[in-house]
């Protein structure tokens, strides 16, 4: 009798394993099919595009077909223009938002670790960060003429306020009951600043970092429409629509559109390696 | 047995504080005084808002008094007492190893010292295969036995404890609280602990601080007789149930007034 009670058992065992392979395997499908879906959408639009192109359902002369435009792009590629406009454009981004985002980053921490240093600037820093920054474009011009520093400088106020803004909300975020525990712990002064503040504070600098970088990408190319230099994939673009070449003008906004989609994969790639504590969640 | 007695006692005379709730000075503490033996574990119990928790705080220098004097243990520790909060107190960017060992790392222990001491303090709560981990990945009482060991670890000889295992649910915090039971009588550190749990006080410590409400003065200091090392098994006596209803009448009438005034 108490085999045929463990065979039984067994039996059932057996099956409710089987519905559960049943179960995840339904999951995983799941999983599958939306993997698909969200690469096969933009590619359907794609065709969508140059169908509805090749057959003049739109007006190809707004809409060239895409593959136009990649053929643009192979040929520009080749002759070099492609890349005389693209590094121009990098070296503003990399320059200006780079030296923001770390002045932005010591700023924004050292306000938000002095009470008198904010009180000092935070008015005055809000007062400012709502200015278009592309609005004082000319201000930099007359200064400095027709060269590289007002375009970097235009491309640095801006990474830099909104790093500095992120940053000091990352230290004002940071659980009060952590900053007390570092004091109960004797972490003071620099010890505080690094163990605690820090640490703290780097989830709201990534946030920031993501939204200064397609901020950065819109003034840059905003600067170069501006007739103030003759490359940048800005120039590119206002260029090619002066002289209706709408190809050209669909390359260099996939140019710019490719560089801001690899700085933030590049980020949140950083993120995840930098912040392991804030992986799963 | 590696107890580490230290010999001078800390005494709080007549601490009071006062803060202003827009024009009106609110009294959280009058007049409290308290002394802890060296080695003694103490549970202060009260209704909610009497000010036991901003005492432990003055005690633990997170706070400031208005008046009164505080007397802590002169010992050389870099910090007046090692503290563990309620829930969140443990940082998330640490590792659980980091964590135990960041009040050593801060008074400015060598990396190989401090990292014994911490593995030393990892097993003894039980979290051998977590020293790598960050505290999201753990659950709650895990958490929290990184705070206490956190706190033990830094050999500091007065723990303060703010509700340690308020945020665990009913069967997590039994069992905290029987492991907290035996880490102290290996290591008899002086311990004051706020809490709301009666019977929690009364199981682990050799002195129940009664406090009434606002402003919170002391109101009755009662020994607790059981034996040491203790158990569960003392929940079942007579004289458990004695003093825990004794326990609650004295708070019965300030926690109702609190909850209505809330």
């Amino acid at each position: 009798m108490s085999t045929t009670s463990t065979s039984l058992q067994g039996d059932r065992e057996q099956r409710t394993l089987v519905a559960a392979t049943a179960q995840r395997a339904r999951e995983r499908s799941l999983a599958t099919r939306d993997l698909v879906l969200s690469i096969s959408t933009p590619i359907l639009l794609l065709v969508l595009w140059e169908l509805s192109a090749r057959y003049q359902i739109i007006d190809p002369r707004f809409f060239p077909p895409p593959s136009q435009i990649v053929t643009a792009g192979y040929e520009m590629i080749l002759d070099g223009e492609l890349w005389m406009h693209t590094a121009p454009t990098l070296m503003r981004l990399f320059v200006g938002g780079g030296l923001g985002a770390i002045s932005g980053i010591v700023v924004g921490l050292l306000m938000g670790s002095s009470r008198a240093l904010n009180a000092a600037l935070g008015p005055l820093f809000s007062a400012l960060y709502p200015l278009p920054k592309i609005a004082i474009f000319p201000i930099l011009l007359m200064i400095f003429g027709p060269t590289e520093t007002p375009k970097i400088i235009a491309v640095f106020i801006t990474t830099f306020f909104i790093m500095q803004i992120n940053t000091v909300s990352g230290v004002w975020a940071i659980d009060r009951k952590l900053l007390e525990a570092g004091a109960a712990y004797g972490a003071k002064g620099f010890d505080r600043f690094r163990f605690v503040v820090l640490p703290g504070a780097m989830p709201f600098v990534f946030s920031g970092l993501k939204t200064a970088t397609g901020t950065a990408v819109v003034v840059v190319t905003a600067v170069e429409f501006t007739g103030a230099t003759t490359t940048g994939l800005g120039y590119l673009i206002w260029n090619s629509w002066q002289l209706f070449i709408p190809e050209k003008l669909y390359v260099g906004l996939v140019v710019i559109g490719v560089i801001g989609a690899i700085v933030t994969t590049l980020l949140s790639r950083s993120e995840k390696l930098l912040l392991p504590w804030r992986r799963e969640r | 047995m590696n107890a580490r007695k230290s010999s001078s006692a800390v005494v709080a005379e007549d601490v009071s504080k006062v803060f202003f709730s827009g024009q009106d000075p609110v009294w959280a503490l009058e007049d409290f005084s308290l002394t802890l033996e060296p080695g003694s574990f103490t549970c202060i119990v009260g209704p909610s808002g009497c000010g036991k928790s901003t005492f432990l705080r003055i005690l633990g220098g997170l706070e400031e008094r208005t008046v009164g004097t505080v007397t802590m243990p002169d010992d050389g520790q870099q910090i007046p007492a090692a503290f563990v909060f309620q829930e969140h107190g443990v940082f998330p960017w640490m590792t659980v190893l980091d964590n135990i060992g960041f009040g050593l790392r801060m008074s400015g222990l060598k990396k190989a010292e401090r990292t014994e001491i911490a593995r030393d303090w990892l097993s003894r709560v039980r979290l051998d295969d977590f020293a790598d981990a960050y505290p999201h990945q753990l659950s709650g009482g895990m958490r929290q036995r990184v705070a206490i060991a956190r706190a033990f670890a830094t050999g500091s000889p007065l723990l303060l404890m703010d509700e340690p295992l308020g945020a665990l649910d009913a069967q997590t915090r039994m069992l905290m609280q029987e492991e907290l039971i035996a880490l102290w009588e290996q290591e008899r550190k002086t311990v004051l602990m706020v809490t709301h749990d009666i019977d929690e006080a009364i199981i682990l410590s050799d002195r129940v601080i009664v406090m009434s409400g606002r402003p919170g003065t002391l109101r009755e200091d009662i020994t607790v007789p059981f034996e040491r090392p203790r158990t569960f098994d003392i929940e079942r006596t007579p004289e458990f149930s004695e003093l825990r209803s004794r326990i609650w009448n004295l708070l019965r009438e300030d926690a109702l007034t609190a909850e209505e005034n809330a």
